[in-house]
């Protein structure tokens, strides 16, 4: 497995989702050695949970992000073939445009398989093809996908995209979508401690948001949507989790509002406070613009709260309105503003949607029954 | 920033942040890969001052460290201004 984030280093959702397929995968009996890139502090090698994890030092660097992307993938090639040269591979599974080059290389070295799962795309997380780096991703991400014996995707509505943006053939695509593991989010929380922690008052209505804070994730509209949800429900409170370069711009916006003491910015925070979070929650609002599957959305069906979430994407996929989520408009402040009030307005449907939230979830989204599908898929590319 | 500035990043993304992400690809991520002010200058095509000034905010902010070492000063990332730097990417 090549990709360039795995615990602890985290940037999205693929951290995530590696390692909870690279462990079920080991769980279902299979070797798994993945190669991904070092955080200072953290082990060069070690093994976590049976997965084989290399992280690979990068001696030379560039400014422009797609050039370092580029010479960091020369650094995992070497890493690869010290690899190979002790483990048998059979297939080379590649995670996103920014190990393609390091897998497509590999390929050819080991005369193996090479599938590729695409988490999103550069013209879908920046809107468009605006510079000449995002063209170029662009580029290794349809060249990833014609080397690639097979191509997974988390969603449809990806599948949909990739096949008219990159004209793939529809069976090349395989939609197998994240998993989840719920067991952090059944232990037991102190929900009015966890609450108590960031201010929020035993009689108020707490409203979470968690993500990057970067445009694609929606966040500035949520925060537009305050003053809406404050004026009918005086008693709510927002916090906002992650970090992002918009963080700034964001609280500003918060400032703007006349709403910034009623909403708290924490920050990057630890998984663990992530989850005591979700599970103390009201209301969790995902108010992404663009999102191939929406990971954060599962977390909080997983957690027990009511979701709210934009009608795009994975989500439109994950959620279904009114059973198990409430879906409000993309870019629409009044739309989320509605979600919120339909779910504080009626505890007793909130409690039923969250339910069927946590059985779906449980159900469909287990590591256990995604890496079973990711083998069958590993198994047609290997013939 | 001039006119040189990488096309990778965001127009909108704050100039300090910017910086904090160049630190980043270039490699001072760690005490033993930090830079003096020059040096990053060279990397970044921004003026020495400019540079100075954007490094103090985010050594404020916890995203760089100062290191004094042998008479000069050098600046490397923290952990926390990698994870600040990832959460753009992806």
């Amino acid at each position: 497995m090549v990709t360039w984030e795995f615990p602890p280093r985290i940037v999205g959702g693929i951290a995530r989702h590696c390692e909870g397929l690279a462990e079920a995968l080991v769980s279902g009996g299979h070797e798994v050695h993945v190669i991904t890139l070092d955080l200072p502090g953290i082990p060069y090698y070690e093994e976590m949970e049976g997965v084989k994890v290399y992280r690979t030092a990068v001696q030379l660097g560039h400014p422009n992000f797609l050039t370092w992307a580029l010479l960091f993938n020369h650094f995992m090639e070497k890493k690869m073939a010290e690899v190979s040269q002790k483990a048998g591979f059979d297939l080379i599974h590649v995670h996103d445009w920014l190990t393609a080059f390091a897998g497509i290389s590999f390929k050819y070295y080991l005369k193996k398989p090479m599938i590729t799962t695409i988490h999103a795309t550069e013209i879908g997380r920046a809107q468009g093809l605006h510079n000449p780096s995002s063209l170029a991703i662009d580029g290794i991400e349809w060249w990833s996908t014609y080397e690639a014996s097979k191509v997974i995707v988390t969603s449809d509505s990806m599948r949909r995209e990739i096949c008219d943006h990159f004209h793939l053939p529809w069976e090349k695509i395989e939609i197998i979508p994240n998993g989840i593991d719920t067991t952090p989010y059944n232990t037991s929380v102190d929900r009015w401690a966890v609450r108590g922690r960031y201010g929020v008052g035993s009689n108020e209505k707490l409203v979470l948001c968690v993500g990057r804070l970067v445009p694609q994730k929606g966040i500035e509209y949520l925060i537009q949507a305050i003053p809406m949800i404050s004026q009918r429900r005086p008693e709510t409170r927002f916090i906002v989790v992650g970090d992002g370069w918009l963080r700034g711009h964001l609280e500003n916006l918060a400032q703007s509002t006349g709403y910034r003491a009623k909403t708290t910015f924490t920050g990057f925070i630890p998984d663990s406070e992530v989850v005591a979070l979700m599970t103390s929650a009201d209301v969790l609002v995902v108010p992404s613009i663009y999102e191939p599957f929406g990971i954060v959305a599962l977390e909080g069906m997983a957690a027990g709260v009511p979701v709210v979430a934009s009608q795009i994407g994975g989500l439109a996929e994950v959620i279904e309105h009114d059973r198990t989520g409430i879906f409000a408009h993309s870019r629409n402040p009044g739309s989320i503003a509605w979600g919120v009030d339909r779910v504080l307005s009626d505890p007793g449907h909130s409690k039923w949607l969250a339910q069927n939230a946590k059985e779906l979830v449980q159900k469909t989204y287990s590591w256990k029954a995604i890496a079973t599908k990711t083998v069958e898929v590993y198994e047609e590319a290997a013939g | 920033m001039n006119s040189s500035f990488d096309t990778s990043y965001d127009s909108t993304m704050p100039e300090e942040f910017q910086l904090l992400c160049m630190l980043h690809n270039i490699g001072a991520t760690t005490q033993e890969k930090s830079l003096p002010i020059e040096r990053i200058s060279e990397w970044t095509r921004m003026e020495g001052s400019k540079v100075e000034l954007q490094l103090q905010k985010l050594v404020e902010l916890g995203f760089v460290q100062l290191v004094e070492a042998e008479g000069s000063n050098k600046y490397h990332i923290t952990l926390n201004g990698i994870r600040k730097v990832l959460s753009t990417y992806s």
